[in-house]
This record gives C-alpha cells, structure tokens and sequence, in this order.
C-alpha cells in the first residue's frame, strides 16, 4: 500500500515539476534559446498548454506546493547540472548529509540518461541514524527530476514490526519447547532426585510463560482502556514502587531511595497502570544495577510536566540501542535479560500507561555509567488534594472539568518565579 | 577566450573543492561506521572498511595531482592560491583520518570475540561520537568557508583529548579488576589514540579553512605544544628554560 502510495506521488511530483519547469521557461525568456530547447523539448509543449489553459496562478502555485514540500526536489537539465531544488533539497547543502546525497545524486542523474528510472537507499550513520531514498526519473526531451525521501522513520518502524514477529514467538515458543522436553524426561525417569529437579524447572518454565501472557494481556489492557479518572497520590505510587524495589534489591545490595520534597501531589490518571509504570522503571533500574549500585527516585514538578525520574548507576544502555529499548520484547543483552527473569514488556507497558495520559517517557544513558529515565506526565492533570485523610476512596473526589483547567493554569510560585529566571 | 580560460579555471577550482567535501563527507561517516564496528565485533563490515580504503588514497592522490597542475598551470594567486594550497593539506588530513578508521576496523579484528565493560564500552562510543562531531563540524566549516565555526574546532578538540585520558585510566581500572587481558588493553589504548588523531586531523582542516577565509596561521609552531617556544636572543635560538 506504501509504495502505491509512492508511486502515485511520485508520478504526480514528476508532472508538478514539469509544470514548474515549462512555466519557469515560459516566463523567464532571458535562458538561451537553444538550452530552452534542449531542457524540456515536447514536454514544454505539453505543459506549457497547461499553463496557457490554467493561468500563471497555478503555475506559480504549484511551484510554491513544490518548494515546500516536505520531500526534497532536484531537477537537473541535459548537461546533468542543477537547475532547481526545492526548500527540503536545499536545507542539506551545506552539510556532510548533503555532500554525500548530492553525490549519489549525480550518479543517478547519469544513469537516467538511458531513460530509466534510477534509485537508491542511502544510509547514514547516525546519530541519528538517517535512511533516504533517493529517485531518479528522466523528463521526456532531457534532463532528469529526483526526489529524496527520508525514510528514516519507515525504516524503523518496519524493524520494529520484523523483530517483534521474531521476538515474540521465541519468547512464548523458548519456555514451551522446554517444558515439552523436561515432560518427555519425567516421564522416562524413575530417579526421584532427578524427577525433582526436572519438575521444578517444568514449574520454572510454566511461570516463565505465565508472566509473559500476563505482561502481553495487561499491556492489551492498557492499549484499549483510556480511563483516567481516579485521583491518585503519585507520591504514594512512588513510595509504593521503591518499597517494591528495596524488596526486589535485598538479593545483590542494591540502595533504593527518594530524593527531593515528599510533599503529596494528586493527580488524575489510572491508579493500577500509573503504579505499574512506576513499578517497572523502578525494578529494571534495580535489576540492571550492580552489587552495591544507587538507584534515586525523585518526583518534579514544572509549569508543563510533572516527571517521575528514576536514576541509577547500572550497566547502561549502548546508544545503538537506546531508541529502541520501549519496544515490546526490544532485548538489549538477551543472555542478561534471562538471567534477571524479565519478560521484555516492561518498558513497553511504560511506555503506553505515559501515553494514554498524555504524557512521553524518555531515556538518557551512558554505557557503563547508568541509565536516566524520566517519566512525563502533562501538568494539566494535577487536581488540589483531598481535605478528606482518605487515599483508599479518593473516586468521589473526582474534580470536574472547569476546575481541573483552572488548577492546570494556576500555579503561583512557578509563576511568580518565573521573572528572575 | 581569456574569458573561456577563467571560467574553466574557477570548474576546476570547484571541482577540486568538491571533491575534498565528498572525501571528508564519507570519512564523517566512516567514523561512527568504525566506532560500531569495534564495538559489535562486526568483522564482514570491518573487511568493507579495510578494503574501501584504496579508494580514499586514491582519490587522494588524484585530487593532489589535479591541485598541482592547476598551481602549475594557471598560477593563481591569492585566496585562490591559498585554498589550492590549502588543499593539498586537508586532502593529507583527511586521507589520513580514513586510514586512522581502518585502523580502528583492523584493532575491532584483534580484539574480537573479548568482551569489553559496558564502561568501556561506554567511553569507546563517546569517543566516537565526539571524533564524528569535529570531523563533521571541519567537513562542514570547508564547504560552507566558515571561519568561525572552524575556530571552534580547537575547544571541541580539546574536549575528545579528555576522554582519550578517562578512556586510558578505565582501560587501566579493567585490567587490574581483571576483565580484559593485557592484548586487548595495549590493542584498546592504541584505538584511543587513534581518535584523538582524527581529532587532531579534524582541527588541521579547520586551521586550513581559516587560512583560506582570511588568512590566518597559527601565532607560533608551539601553539600545540606543551613546550614554551624557545627565544631568538641576537639571532641564537635559544631554547627555553625547563620547569
């Protein structure tokens, strides 16, 4: 569907561009004769009648569609020199991206010489990674039009979707491979020592595939369901979530504390996913800690965001991999990853609870020197706290609409400081 | 026609420019390649590298050549002279940084299949990153004939000689924790070296392109030296005191 898509638009940017071409050449009569004649031949005819039929209007309107599109335009003449890019192709020159692209560039221009279109896929070394395709067709009587398209964002994507498919039939097909074989053992086995150790790891590995269903059914739970309408103390899900994790710690030493003001803030969201996300980005700093690490939960509040950031000292995330760890089943260091007994859904579930209450989780890492994450949820969904001291029930104080607007823009002392700064 | 001959000139002149910023474009890319290359072991992407490095001397070898019988042949003068001879230098530079990427490559081939810390792992990818930031920053301040922006080039140099020392120190904190052996600590320092080298190549194309834009030469030989420059006393050099 895509590439019908582009198909279609590049056929389309092709006859703009001819449009653009035959009514540059009409209107500017200083271009010698005989380089008119050679830059469009028939193809001037053509769509010079259009610009006769239709008007100077669309002629100039469609070069100025043409300027700002988002896709990068070059047109060369007979000779193969440039003679027109668009704003997306000229904001590259200038830059390493657009040494390398126009040299790829020329190359194309000079296979369309035999009158077929010319592509290619240029990779760029990041950071960030950056992919163009770039398009090469003739215009009928010389000279050839490209486009470049960057499909950086595509290209991530569809990696995404291959190594999901991948990744998720070896997580649900590993565990259940092993039981099949540990079962065909027991049954032969009339050693009691050994039928103990292999019924253990037939539980062991039921477990294992148990959890990574529950993961996959709540993380569907939370896709689907958009309900934000408890109060809920998000410094209460945060103490909640580090006792959690000082639990999870005790077995390697890992220090888990709270930085900062403990003031309570309420704020309106989902209290079950709002916990789970908290939860998650605390246990993974504790897991992907070293023996003795530090891992510092800290709440922050400004005018647009409040963010949840939780802070460790642990192995770190390789940059290659950074963009991609909120992935479903996105595995880092897959041999680890076992080891700690994660199912490769936490960050994902993360990931979807900030979206679904508007906000955006992000990473800073550093191999080696531990990771940042910082959790982001918009300001707006801050409500004033309860008089009543009664957390368990806070639904009936659910404020309305009107009132929820005028706290989101009533925040005083950030505002009164806001001059100094 | 002397009207004809300049215009050829000036083509050629462009050309060559062209030709270097194409040049120094691929090694920005070749930096992060060799950077990812040594830290995913990736030894067919390494083979690519080392073997696609015949194509830079040979380019530059061309480029030199075409630098030569346009000084020989149209004498030029002024800023045309100096980015003629400027050019000689920064295509030295840059064909330099590319085999200083191959290097890289060759030293990912010796110390495969050893697994490094993820804190060497850590300062290897800044290392990298900054080695790609001053090459882009000098590839570009040449096309676009930035001065300024090539001046900067001296501060983020300084910056990526920093870490080459925090990257020699964890080289030495892994070896006494004793997770890498003595081979592939001597193989990592010298990967360390090598991107301060490019590093200083990407600061050498920068003091060019100031020379071409206005001129401009480093005040004394030893502004890159830690020596104080020696004292011309009634026509002696004499060299300056220790301590």
């Amino acid at each position: 569907m895509p590439s019908i898509v582009a198909l279609f638009g590049g056929v389309a940017i092709g006859l703009v561009i001819g449009v653009v071409l035959a009514h540059r050449t009409a209107r500017t009569v200083r271009r010698p004769k005989a380089a008119s004649n050679d830059l469009t031949g028939s193809a001037v005819t053509a769509v010079g009648n259009i610009s006769e039929e239709f008007g100077a209007d669309l002629a100039l309107g469609l070069q100025s569609a043409v300027d700002h599109l988002q896709m990068g335009v070059v047109v060369c003449d007979a000779s193969l020199k440039t003679t027109y890019r668009n704003g997306a192709a000229d904001a590259l020159t200038g830059t390493h991206a657009g040494v390398i692209v126009d040299a790829h560039l020329q190359q194309l221009f000079t296979e369309t010489r035999s009158g077929v279109r010319a592509g290619r896929i240029v990779e760029l070394q990041g950071p960030p990674k950056t992919t163009y395709s770039i398009d090469a067709m003739p215009i009928p009587g010389g000279g050839a039009v490209a486009t470049i398209d960057d499909i950086s964002e595509r290209v991530r994507i569809d990696s995404m979707r291959t190594d999901f498919v991948a990744n998720i039939s070896h997580e649900l097909k590993t565990p259940v491979g092993a039981i099949a074989v540990l079962a065909e053992m027991l049954a032969d086995e009339t050693e009691p020592t050994v039928i103990n150790t292999l019924s253990s790891r037939v539980v062991e590995e039921s477990h294992r595939v148990a959890r990574t269903i529950d993961d996959l059914l709540e993380l569907s739970r939370i896709e689907l369901s958009r309900r934000l309408d408890d109060a809920v103390d998000l410094s209460a899900v945060v103490d909640e979530a580090v006792a959690r994790g000082r639990m999870a710690a005790d077995g390697h030493q890992v220090q888990v504390e709270t930085i900062g003001a403990s003031d309570r803030l309420w704020i309106q969201a989902d209290r079950p996913q709002l916990s789970s996300a908290v939860g998650n980005l605390v246990e993974n700093a504790v897991k992907y800690s070293d023996d003795g690490g530090l891992v510092q939960v800290s709440i922050r509040r400004n005018e647009r965001w409040v963010e949840v950031i939780v802070v460790d000292e642990g192995v770190g995330i390789p940059a290659a991999d950074l963009d991609r760890v909120f992935e479903r089943f996105y595995r880092v260091d897959k041999a680890r990853a076992r080891q700690t007994g994660g199912t490769g859904l936490g960050l994902a579930i993360v990931r979807h609870v900030a979206n679904n209450h508007g906000g955006v989780v992000s990473v800073q890492s550093q191999e080696g020197e531990g990771s940042t994450f910082t959790f982001r949820l918009p300001a707006r969904l801050v409500v004033p706290s309860p008089e009543v001291n009664e957390p368990g029930n806070p639904t009936e104080l659910q404020p309305a609409p009107g009132r929820l607007a005028a706290t989101a823009g009533s925040t005083p002392p950030q505002k009164v400081s806001m001059p100094d700064g | 026609m002397s009207k004809e001959l300049r215009s050829n000139f000036h083509e050629q002149l462009a050309e060559i420019g062209a030709g270097i910023a194409r040049m120094s474009a691929g090694v920005t890319e070749l930096v992060p390649r060799a950077t990812q290359i040594l830290l995913d072991g990736d030894l067919e992407a390494a083979e690519y590298v080392i073997l696609g490095d015949d194509e830079y001397d040979a380019k530059a070898v061309e480029l030199e050549e075409r630098c030569f019988s346009v000084i020989a042949l149209q004498a030029p003068v002024a800023s045309d002279l100096r980015s003629l001879v400027s050019a000689i230098k920064i295509i030295a530079d840059i064909e330099r940084s590319a085999d200083l990427c191959v290097n890289i490559c060759k030293a990912a081939r010796r110390i495969y299949s050893h697994d490094l810390d993820p804190s060497l792992r850590g300062v290897i990818q800044k290392m990298g990153d900054q080695a790609r930031v001053l090459f882009k920053e000098a590839t570009e301040a040449y096309i676009n004939l930035d001065g300024p922006r090539a001046a900067a080039l001296h501060d983020m140099d300084s910056y990526l000689d920093d870490l080459q020392r925090q990257f020699i120190q964890v080289i030495f904190e892994s070896h006494a924790a004793g997770t890498i052996d003595l081979q592939v600590a001597v193989q990592l320092a010298v990967v360390a070296r090598f991107f301060e080298r490019i590093g200083d190549h990407a600061v050498n194309v920068g003091d060019r392109v100031r020379y071409i834009v206005d001129g401009w030469v480093p005040e004394h030989p030893y502004a890159e030296s830690d020596n104080d420059p020696p004292e011309i006393v009634d026509g002696v050099v004499v060299p300056a005191a220790q301590g």
